[in-house]
């Protein structure tokens, strides 16, 4: 029994075998051999390898045992059975950890109708070093052994300390002591190769100086032991912006420059966007379409800043325009993408106001007297109206003031257009006899902001 | 009671409600779409596309005519027409029609097009039509003044400069607004003219003594 043992060993792929075991190391495959060697690695650390079976036959492999026998070692493998066809391959994890210093090793057996592949995968156990990781940086000796730098602003230094101790009862040496990775960097502490006596504790420190926005990784190799970097890096925060308008009284149905420029140079070019919202006074509606910038026609734009500039471009202009809309409410305006050292967001507040006419006109039909309205009324309130209708002396026609309420008609139509406040109306006055003698009209029109009156003389 | 007796009050039938969103006009924007404009001075709202491929728009406050590399098209409906854009005096319900790329005139009532044997040895920047008269401003003629567009309006007259758009009124004065590239100038309904600077869309009310230059926002496709 013992000399076919050796022979499998020996010959782990026999002619004719239709399955194949190779080791993976990135997309490169080699073949396995009798024996895999997972190295050493600390007590408490694991270690993977990725295997490949392949099937190098011509026809289907029916895998119905795999398994990776021994103390510490597992798979990930799929159950069994499973086919592999003719020039396709199944990739398993194979991995270790061991809890214990020793030598440790597993038969790992692959079984197909075809052939048979066995291999001794050994690992062997040691004492490591521990490592206790001091804030500001987060992590742990593991596992997984990993220490996370954190958030720093691109171009900063940050610090990281740690202890290094030897918790066995044996001196330990230390051959590899090493830092990978573009940003980190060891900026004090012992210089492998070195010994550490049984219980002794050395201090070290590495540094994180990322030079520009993004995610970092590198590696800390001790002697066994590996722990992965890591680390953000974010753009050096803006000054906080000043957002300001042009000059003169915020009104609805205005079109307004806005222009961004810092307080200070910026410490680096940056980039984000400014957005614009609209929070309406009325409850009648809840926005209001037409606040918006006008060189896109929407709420969002690009801006910009140089290194050294205190200038901000808006959508590669120096400034840009927008809508105030027609509804009395809030325009906040918000900075996204970029970080700034305070909160720049800029509220402007559009005030209810009378009633606003655009255009007026009034005009004799056959039996009729029209007075058509276009304005706006950015208090969602507009409906109370009267009417007084005069001669061409001046003199107050009867019946007197015309009272009418269209509130609700008014109401209606803004919930439906929801299109802001701006309305077109008229009001038609059936008469009967001669017109020519009505001269004029006073309109008075209420809304939620008082009374305006207008004076329209009949075409 | 000498004069007439009011008897009542109502809203007008035109609208179910009586009372409507108002309406500016139309302008085809820098995609080509023909989009409605609404609302009031200094707020301004543009509708979904109603036609794509518009190369000319104008509007009067009876009329909207739209052409396309093809056809013109009309509120309601449309007829085929010379290639290229179009220049357009509306007059009421009626238009002329000038077709730069063939050099031809015609005359468009009730979706019908006629041709007019009428020709143009210069180049025609805009038609007045109206009150049985008929006017075209041609380049020669406008030598002088600008090498930009030139808008013929129902009294007045718009045109720009390099870097200014110039109302002329019948008195000879003007009101001058600064623009700097303007490519054309269309009607875009009674109170308003749209004027094209590069990606831009300009709005200028042409209301006596509110005369006022806005941008329109940009449409969304």
């Amino acid at each position: 029994m013992k000399s076919a043992v050796v022979l499998a060993c020996l010959f782990p792929f026999v002619a004719p075998a239709q399955i194949a075991l190779y080791v993976m190391n990135g997309s490169t495959a080699t073949p396995a051999g009798a024996a895999l060697d997972l190295g050493r690695i600390a007590v408490g650390d694991s270690v993977s390898v990725r295997l490949r079976i392949k099937n190098i036959g011509t026809s289907v492999a029916n895998i119905s045992r795999f398994a990776a026998d021994g103390v510490g070692f597992t798979t990930d493998r799929l159950s069994v059975p499973f086919p592999i066809a003719p020039g396709s391959a199944q990739d398993v994890l194979l991995s270790f950890r061991g809890s214990a210093p020793a030598v440790y090793s597993a038969n790992v057996q692959i079984n197909s109708q075809i052939n048979n592949i066995s291999v001794i995968a050994i690992a062997t156990v040691v004492n490591g070093p521990s490592l206790t990781v001091f804030p500001v940086c987060t992590g742990s000796d593991g596992p997984p052994p990993a220490i996370d730098f954190g958030r720093v602003q691109a171009g900063q230094l940050r610090l990281c300390n740690f202890y290094l101790q030897n918790t066995s009862a044996q001196p330990m040496t230390i051959a590899t002591f090493q830092v990978n990775g573009s940003a980190f960097r060891q900026s004090s502490g012992p210089k492998a190769p070195f010994t550490m006596a049984p219980g002794e504790t050395t201090a070290f420190v590495i540094d994180f100086t990322p030079s520009t926005a993004g995610l970092y990784s590198g590696v800390l190799a001790i002697e066994t032991r590996t722990f992965a970097l890591s680390g953000t890096a974010f753009d050096s925060p803006l000054p906080k912006p000043l957002l300001e308008f042009d000059s003169g009284p915020m009104q609805s149905a205005q079109q307004r420059r806005l222009t961004m420029r810092l307080p200070a140079a910026a410490p680096a070019t940056a980039s984000g966007f400014v957005n614009l919202a609209f929070t309406p006074d009325t409850t009648l509606v809840t926005d209001d379409p037409a606040v918006v910038f006008l060189a896109t026609g929407t709420r969002t734009l690009p801006f910009s800043v140089t290194q050294g500039s205190t200038q901000i471009s808006i959508s590669g202009q120096a400034s840009a325009m927008f809508q105030t809309g027609t509804s009395s409410g809030r325009i906040r305006f918000t900075l996204t993408g970029v970080s700034t050292d305070g909160d720049p967001t800029t509220t402007l507040t559009i005030p209810a106001a009378l009633l606003s006419f655009d255009t007026m006109t009034a005009t004799r039909r056959a039996g009729n007297l029209d007075i058509q309205v276009t304005g706006f009324d950015n208090t969602y309130a507009a409906g109370a109206m009267v009417f007084t209708f005069f001669d061409t002396s001046g003199q107050t026609l009867q019946p007197g003031a015309i009272l009418a309420d269209f509130t609700q008609a008014f109401r209606a139509f803004f919930t439906t257009t929801k299109a802001g406040s701006a309305f077109q109306v008229r009001v038609s006055f059936p008469v009967t006899g001669d017109t020519s003698g009505i001269a004029g009209v006073e309109m008075k029109l209420s809304n939620g902001a008082g009374t305006t009156t207008a004076h329209l003389t009949f075409k | 009671m000498k004069h007439a007796l009011l008897l009542l009050i109502a809203m007008c039938a035109w609208s179910q409600s009586g009372i409507e969103t108002p309406s500016i006009g139309m302008v085809a924007d820098s995609l080509g779409s023909l989009r409605a404009v609404q609302g009031v001075a200094g707020n301004f709202l543009l509708g979904p596309p109603m036609a794509t491929g518009v190369l000319s728009a104008a509007c009067s406050e009876l009329l909207c005519l739209a052409k396309t590399d093809s056809k013109i098209l009309s509120p309601t409906g449309q007829t085929s027409a010379p290639p290229g854009p179009a220049i357009f005096g509306l007059d009421r319900d009626i238009a002329v029609i000038f077709f730069p790329q063939s050099q031809s005139f015609a005359r468009w009532r009730d979706n019908i097009l006629e041709s007019l044997d009428w020709t143009s040895d210069d180049e025609v920047l805009s038609i007045r039509s109206g009150n049985n008269r008929l006017e075209i401003a041609s380049r020669r003629d406008w030598a002088g003044l600008t090498n930009g567009p030139v808008l013929l309006l129902k009294e007045d007259v718009l045109f720009a400069t390099a870097d200014e758009l110039v109302l002329r009124h019948p008195d000879a004065s003007e009101s001058r607004f600064e623009l700097t590239g303007a490519e054309s100038i269309t009607s875009m309904g009674p109170h308003y003219a749209a004027i094209r600077a590069g990606d831009l869309t300009f709005a200028l009310r042409l209301d006596p003594g509110h005369e006022q230059l806005f941008l329109l926002p940009a449409s969304i496709p």
